[in-house]
């Protein structure tokens, strides 16, 4: 059984070694809290004695277990983050040297895919637009232009493991690389009415000939 | 000290001044308002699995419907249930006779505030009826799909066009609603802090007395930014001013910092009471002392302070600059700590206790341990920003939020409705029918939730009304995932109705509440009679032992009443 979708971007794997991390660790400490819990459940069922009940845990010595354990959680907590900081850097924070540029804009209920035209340049008058369908080279960077015309939208590409919301007024420039071709779906995180739940594009990864192809079909028309 | 007279059915639920009666009023509306939140869930539950069907009672489910039913119930559980239940009905029943006192501080200014909760739960279900419908957009109100039907694109009418909408309607209804429950707050703080018993110093209080109050003062704290978030937002839709228009120098982010600056801390506004109940129950059946009082303390306080520090894991991904989300991050994992401490401190008490797994202990550990194992700990995973790309707004964040609300609000409620009705009503629960409430109750919540992990690591986004237009989210098995989720969400649903006999009938007919004090329990609304008299005690208590002297090594018998000489 799989639980996440296929992987098919440079960085996705990362991403999921953090929920691994973070899953396997929290494995452990759950059996701990599971023995804690039933440990006494199991053995103290009306005990009538008077042993050493009387316990009001205040001072550093009796106190001394728990601080180990929060110790132990903020050892894990701070690995999960230092772990983690690296691809949070590369995801969010830098943009490698790009190799295909689009403008990815939300609106109420379609995605609209501004590719740009011959010149190579976005925002220029020979733009092409399409509209649900994502062209992308594949092992290529794409920057992504992510923006709104109406309410705030999110593109997600769950096999991408990527996730931007689109705001109106804003440009926000992200990119991704995506390392199998074929077909992945896109679709929208933010609830934006009545049509969220149709709001839906599909991304084609082409190898980078077939990929020129359909930029010379989308051209012409 | 009053004594006990006879009221009529108006004075009881609508001019009391008593606030054990205020109290009920309060629980009584909530309980109104959770039906309609369940049904909501109930509803839209069955329309995800089968899409097809006419949903009972409801019949065919819209997108528009399904957006309706989950913005509502998002709300009335989170506003009307979660916080109402937990500030209000817990403060009322609880704080004046646990510190042993007569009543509120302002009796008065305790039943305005139930009439203006009132108020805000008529504004909210009119609401529903407004000529567009419902409200759609979500709990989380983001603008611009808040401001009207289609952001600030649609021409402005006229002012009854945009007022007679469910978006003003439902903003009045927080505000007011707020306004209830600062007012209610304040009467709090001063009951607590001047009407002590003679004796009790700040340091004897119950420790769910202390939890209210810390959940009240972070509450007050940070309602303030949302109310004026409110406000700006009511002026954008019906007056047309652009606070949140990206085009007229306004912006929406402006609305998710303000919103999540009260969000993130309201949900440990609702966490704390549940976790002081928690200590009551756990101590009193552990026959111990509640294991690091002060401990408790401590790290709760760091927990109220570090929680006005971490709402941007909201927005990793809304647009906010990424090198924010990374100190974000970092104050959201780090948060984990106070509440490992106090777990710990918790179930520290359990062990050499001698435990007695009454009802109300029943469900305690139940909500520790999904509230630690399934709740706390994928807080983890989300506070974790990379993995948060992938989790956000994924079906995985809403099994992780009912993990936590759940066992808090739910469970931790029904621990306490358990814990006190006799108490309060001088009748007993049904414990056939309440083992069989919770078992029913705690299998089928997992039964619901858990599947919602693996739909969200699957993929699945929340808040779609039908995911067969999504290929790789109709795979197996994910369907029957969510076949098993709904299957589990009817019967959690139907086995309220379990409580609900329970409670009605118990309350007129269940067997009489002989005993004062029938857990043995050390604090003070222990030691008066069962139900109290209208001034909660016949003579006031002078109190000379903390609330969890149980097993003294000096006394006899195994408790010690917080009032003994
Ligand atoms: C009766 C049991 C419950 C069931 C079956 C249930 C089910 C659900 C489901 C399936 C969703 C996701 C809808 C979607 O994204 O498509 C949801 C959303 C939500 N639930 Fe519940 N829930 C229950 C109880 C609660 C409780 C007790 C609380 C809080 C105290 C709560 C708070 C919320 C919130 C805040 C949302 C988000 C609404 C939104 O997306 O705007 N739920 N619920
Ligand atoms: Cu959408
Ligand atoms: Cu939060």
């Amino acid at each position: 059984m799989k639980i996440f979708p296929e992987n098919a971007s440079s960085y996705g794997g990362e991403v999921d070694f953090i929920f691994w991390l973070i899953t396997g660790v929290v494995a452990v400490a759950s059996v701990i809290v599971i023995f804690l819990l039933l440990y006494p459940v199991l053995t103290r069922r009306r005990k009538l004695t008077k042993t050493q009940r009387y316990q009001k845990g205040e001072g550093f010595r009796n106190l001394r277990l728990i601080y180990l354990g929060i110790l132990l959680l903020a050892i894990a907590d701070f690995f999960f983050l230092y772990k983690e900081g690296p691809t949070w850097t590369k995801i969010e924070e830098t943009l490698p040297d790009k190799e295909f540029h689009v403008a990815i804009i939300g609106r109420q209920w379609l995605w609209e895919i501004v590719y740009p035209g011959p010149d190579g340049k976005l925002y220029t008058a020979d733009d092409v637009k399409k509209i649900n369908q994502f062209y992308m080279p594949v092992n290529s960077v794409v920057h992504m232009d992510i923006q709104s015309y109406d309410v705030i939208h999110s593109v997600f590409i769950p096999n991408a493991r990527f996730k931007q919301d689109a705001l109106p007024g804003r440009n926000i420039t992200r990119w991704v690389k995506m390392t199998k071709t074929g077909t992945f779906p896109l679709s929208c995180a933010e609830i934006c009415g009545i049509g969220h739940a149709n709001m839906k594009a599909t991304i084609i990864v082409q190898n980078k000939e077939d990929f020129k192809k359909t930029l010379t079909k989308l051209y012409k028309k | 000290m009053n004594t006990h007279k006879k009221h009529g059915f108006w004075h009881r639920y609508f001019f009391s001044l008593d606030h054990k009666d205020i109290g009920f009023q309060y629980m009584l509306t909530i309980f109104f308002m959770v039906s309609i939140g369940g049904f909501f869930a109930y509803v839209f539950r069955m329309h995800l699995a089968f899409p097809d069907m006419k949903v009972p009672l409801f019949g065919l489910v819209t997108n528009k419907d399904y957006n309706m039913l989950i913005t509502n119930h998002g709300l009335i559980m989170m506003m009307w249930l979660a916080l109402g239940m937990l500030l209000a009905v817990a403060g009322n029943f609880l704080i004046p006779i646990m510190i042993g006192t007569d009543d509120m501080a302002f009796p008065k200014l305790n039943k305005i505030s139930y009439w203006i909760f009132l108020l805000s739960v008529i504004l909210m279900i009119a609401s529903f009826f407004m000529p567009k419908g419902g409200l759609g957009v979500g709990w989380t109100l983001y603008p611009p799909l808040s401001v009207g039907d289609f952001g600030y694109n649609t021409p402005y009418k006229s002012f009854a066009d945009r007022f007679f909408t469910a978006n003003t309607f439902v903003l009045l209804a927080i505000a007011f609603e707020f306004t209830s429950l600062l007012m209610g707050g304040i009467n709090f703080f001063v009951t607590t802090l001047n009407k002590r018993a003679k004796g009790m110093s700040l340091l004897k209080m119950p420790m769910v007395v202390w939890m209210i109050n810390i959940a009240n003062l972070l509450f007050m704290f940070s309602v303030g930014p949302l109310v004026a978030g409110t406000f700006m937002l009511l002026l954008d839709i019906n007056v047309g001013t652009g606070f949140y228009d990206a085009y007229r120098g306004g912006d929406p982010l402006l609305w998710e910092h303000l919103f999540w600056f009260f969000g993130h801390p309201e949900v440990y506004v609702i966490l704390l009471p549940p976790l002081g109940i928690l200590a009551e129950i756990i101590s009193v059946n552990s026959r111990k002392p509640l294991f690091g009082y002060k401990f408790i303390l401590t790290l709760t306080l760091i927990a109220a302070v570090l929680s006005t520090m971490v709402w941007a894991h909201h927005q990793f991904v809304a647009g906010i600059d990424p090198r924010a989300a990374t100190v974000f991050s970092i104050f959201t994992i780090i948060i984990s700590l106070p509440f490992a401490g106090i777990i710990l401190a918790y179930i520290a008490t359990l062990w050499k206790g001698d435990l007695r797994f009454t009802l109300p202990m029943k469900w305690a550990l139940g909500a520790v341990a999904l509230f630690t194992l399934l709740g706390g700990f994928t807080g983890l995973h989300l506070g974790a920003s990379v993995f948060d790309i992938y989790a956000h707004d994924t079906s995985f964040v809403v099994a992780h939020f009912h993990y936590t609300l759940f066992p808090t609000v739910i469970f931790g409620s029904f621990a306490a409705i358990y814990f006190w009705f006799s108490k309060f009503s001088g009748r007993k629960l049904n414990q056939t029918l309440g083992n069989l409430h919770f078992w029913l109750t705690f299998i089928f919540f997992n039964g619901f939730a858990f599947p919602l992990f693996l739909l969200g690591l699957a993929g699945q986004h929340r808040r779609i009304a039908d995911y067969r237009q999504f290929e790789f989210l109709m795979q197996d098995p994910l369907p029957l995932y969510r076949k098993i989720a709904t299957i589990s969400a009817v019967i959690l649903i139907l086995s309220q109705f379990i409580f609900l006999f329970n409670f009605i009938w118990s309350l007129k007919r269940g067997k009489k509440e002989t005993e004062d004090n029938p857990w043995q329990a050390n604090t003070l609304e222990w030691q008066t009679s069962s139900p109290p008299p209208h001034g909660n005690f016949k003579v006031y208590p002078v109190v000379n032992y903390g609330p969890y002297e149980y097993n003294r090594p000096d006394k006899d018998k195994d408790f010690t009443p917080q009032n003994e000489i």
